[in-house]
């Protein structure tokens, strides 16, 4: 029997040489901490400026009456859109969509005044980029606000003049007007809905390859398996003091992004801190014991990054933020199920933006619970395993050297 | 002339023999293709599960939620007593928005009164809160445009004018280049762009940080660095000739992307972000020296790339300096080029700065890449010239 002292003696004593590796490596603490946070200084910089506001729109009117120019006005008016240009006639409005100078244009038809007021309904048409989704969406936005708002004035004006009261033609105008609530992120902020959830897809990659590095220096020298082993005085406090000190690195990372995203970006954090603290380690320690275990049964560190790069990195599509899981296909489904970043992001916005009650809150965290247990029992079971076939094959790395007596 | 086509066709050798390389270059190009798209194939959300909470209870608000629940975008999952309860579903992920339909919602739409109706869908999805806004607002449109028709023609207006006092100038908005707003359509063209961009810079990276085989040294002794480099592109440019259009043409055929470009354009203007990319990808590997660090600085450079290529979040709203920074890297150019000629279908012309600052990177990194062969070329050349003296 090890006595308790034994097995706290050992976990540092791995723990403490896996600081000086991390001290005698720059390019390990590097990536453990530099280009995690390089890359989060990037994301946030480039949503610093906040949302896109007056994008460009071309026009081209072909009436030139003082309809028109209410119109242009207005269009001009909206926080989403700005007249930039007034092109001559639809292929050099083409041109300038083409070239992407303008993601939008409006066309006035000829004798729109005229036809308005003579009840003939002329289209006014708006041309839009749908290519990139996002501005395509913001222009149309802004047009679909102020023609309709011209247009009402119209209306209104045209039924007073027939003799309706103010009041009922205003009614009118709209029977069922929709109340539209944003839930949760009421300015649709994308802050709190994209660069949230990028910081975490970025580490998830960080923290998987590193892991496989890690562990893989560790695996391609047999002995230095053993000496993990002998110094830990047995497998699972090997195991923790290896993997602690990384624990520390990112938990660290994401405490300071998450901090930067809080303090500076005013993310709300509706729900319980401290689940919001257990996700996120649950979430890094998953990751680390993914990379560990892509190591150690590949059994080369090249190949572990490798599969781990292969895992990670395209993962951000399969976590659901920007395409939601709802829409997915099953392979699509499923295997965002098997990512530790997608429970650890619903677990995130969970806490973050919705609040979501303690007692609606566990499922994510159970999963990644399962996740870190699961993961963990592989490697244990897979080094275990290693090592007796290695003490079958008998051989000098089987004979009991000092201190073997523990293991 | 001889050295650039040895060293193009020992680098060729080498894509397929060496196996980490082979693995990025070629089992890579395959199974990203494969496996990349998959979330974004529906192109579309639809039926997205909401609740109602009906106050009402009668003829009208009845009908209004079955002409919400006809649409292809939303689905009335639940039918709740109160806003509590269906916000608790919403907590519990199992609806993603609540509509709620007010008492006297009848009675007022029959006196003629505004009738409004609340909304509530979860802006914690963009894509979901855009679907379940649209499809009510849709719907509460039409409805009330019958109701305000009817009722015109009720108090014995016209029917054709009827219609036109609701409507006297209709706005008709006409979305180009991706009509179905597919989200695939979308993210696609532009991640395939990053993908070529990230799996040839690893495997160029990966193949200048290994030690090449022996078999070829002493004729690479004799060769100057810049005929390597030279052939060495040269090989990448046969590779990407067959691995681009399959990105770029073929793949978004499979996928059923609509597309307007034709070849000829975005085969020149692969020129140089290929050259740009393997210079790229030289450089790297002069920096980082050891094939295992280069793919793990690479591994998660991906994922902020594609943000600030200005696609998933606007390009006026990135701040400029940030924007200049990220022309550093080929593929902030290369998207919005490869976009505007494949899926817009513009002419090169359109295109031109993106192609001069491919040119601009080309040139560049080729010239440092060079640089930094010419000295670690010095000893290995002076190495030559001493041994057959001793």
């Amino acid at each position: 029997m090890l006595s308790r002292r034994t097995i706290r003696l050992g976990f540092w004593l791995v723990f403490w040489r896996e600081v000086g590796w991390l001290r005698r490596r720059p390019f390990l603490l590097g990536l453990t901490t530099i280009v995690p946070l390089a890359q989060m200084v990037f994301l946030v910089a480039i949503f610093s400026a906040g949302l896109a506001t007056r994008l460009p729109i071309a026009v081209l009117d072909l009436d030139g009456s003082d309809l028109s120019h209410t119109i242009i006005r207005m269009v001009n008016a909206t926080p989403d859109t700005a007249v930039a240009v007034r092109v001559g006639d639809l292929a050099e409005g083409r041109g300038m969509i083409l070239s992407e100078k303008v993601h939008g244009l409006l066309m006035l038809p000829q004798n729109l005044q005229r036809d308005v007021f003579a009840g003939r309904r002329p289209e006014v048409v708006f041309f839009y980029n749908t290519q990139t989704m996002t501005t395509g969406n913001l222009t149309v936005r802004g047009v679909n606000a102020a023609v309709p708002a011209a247009a009402a004035g119209i209306q209104l004006s045209l039924r007073s003049e027939q003799g309706e009261p103010l009041e009922i033609a205003k009614a009118d105008l709209q029977p069922i007007p929709v109340q539209t609530h944003a839930l949760f992120n009421p300015a649709l902020n994308y802050v709190y809905f994209l660069l949230t959830a990028l910081i975490p897809a970025v580490l998830q990659v960080v923290m998987v390859t590193t892991g496989a590095y890690s562990v893989g220096l560790d695996v391609e020298t047999p002995h230095r398996l053993r000496i993990l082993r002998v110094l830990g005085g047995g497998l699972w406090p090997a195991m923790a003091g290896k993997i602690l000190p990384y624990l520390v690195l990112f938990m660290l990372v994401l405490g300071i992004s998450d901090t930067v995203l809080i303090t500076g970006f005013g993310l709300p954090l509706r729900g319980h801190s401290w689940l919001l603290i257990i996700a996120g380690l649950l979430f890094v320690l998953s990751c680390l014991l993914l990379g560990a275990l892509l190591a150690v049964f590949l059994k080369s560190t090249a190949s572990g990054v490798s599969i781990g790069a292969l895992l990670a990195a395209p993962a951000f599509g399969f976590m659901g933020i920007g395409f939601p899981r709802l829409g997915m296909n099953t392979f699509a489904y499923d295997w965002g199920a098997l990512l530790p970043g997608t429970w650890y992001l619903i677990a995130r916005v969970d806490q973050t933006v919705r609040g979501t009650p303690v007692d609606l809150s566990w499922k994510p965290l159970v999963v990644l619970l399962i996740f870190t247990v699961g993961l963990g029992g592989m490697l244990a079971w897979r080094l275990d395993s290693a090592r007796s076939a290695a003490q079958r094959t008998g051989g000098p790395i089987a004979s009991p050297g000092p201190g073997e007596a523990y293991v | 002339m001889t050295g650039i086509f040895e060293a193009s066709r020992n680098e060729f050798h080498r894509i397929f023999t060496v196996k980490p390389v082979f693995s990025v270059l070629i089992i890579g190009v395959a199974i990203y293709a494969l496996y990349y798209p998959q979330p974004y194939l529906n192109e579309a959300l639809r039926s997205v599960p909401i609740a109602v909470v009906d106050r009402d209870g009668t003829q009208a608000s009845r009908d209004f939620a079955r002409r919400v629940d006809a649409t292809s975008d939303v689905a009335i999952l639940e039918v709740l007593p109160d806003l509590a309860s269906a916000e608790r579903e919403v907590h519990a992920r199992r609806v993603d928005g609540i509509l709620v339909i007010p008492e006297y919602f009848e009675r007022e739409l029959l006196h003629g009164r505004p009738s409004p109706v609340a909304l509530y869908a979860d802006a914690s999805y963009f894509l979901i809160y855009q679907r379940v806004a649209g499809a009510v607002s849709a719907v509460a449109q039409t409805f009330g445009a019958e109701v305000e028709a009817a009722r015109l023609v009720a108090i014995g207006v016209d029917p054709a004018i009827a219609v036109a006092a609701s409507a006297p100038m209709p706005l008709t908005t006409v979305p180009l280049f991706n009509p179905e707003g597919g989200y695939a359509t979308y993210i696609l063209p532009a991640a395939f762009v990053l993908l070529l961009q990230q799996i040839l810079l690893m495997g160029v990276g990966l193949l200048s940080s290994m030690p090449e085989a022996d078999r070829g040294l002493a004729s690479r002794e004799r060769r100057s660095p810049l005929a390597t480099i030279l052939g060495k592109l040269l090989a990448y440019l046969a590779l990407q000739a067959v691995v681009l259009p399959l990105y770029l043409v073929v793949l978004p055929y499979l996928y059923g992307l609509p597309r307007l470009g034709s070849l000829l354009p975005l085969l020149i203007f692969a020129i140089p972000f290929v050259l740009s990319v393997a210079g790229l990808g030289f450089v790297v590997a002069g920096v980082f020296c050891r094939p295992i660090r280069v793919q793990l600085i690479l591994a998660s450079a991906g994922l902020p790339l594609f943000m600030v290529a200005g696609f998933s979040w606007p390009r006026e709203a990135i701040p400029p300096a940030i924007k200049l920074l990220s022309h550093a890297v080929p593929s902030s150019a290369a998207i919005d080029g490869f976009v505007k000629l494949s899926q817009l279908g513009a002419p090169l012309s359109a295109a031109s700065s993106e192609f001069l600052t491919l040119w601009g990177l080309a040139v560049f990194y080729n010239l440092v890449a060079l640089g930094l062969a010419m000295r670690d070329a010095v000893p290995i050349g002076n190495a030559a010239q001493a041994s057959p003296a001793t």
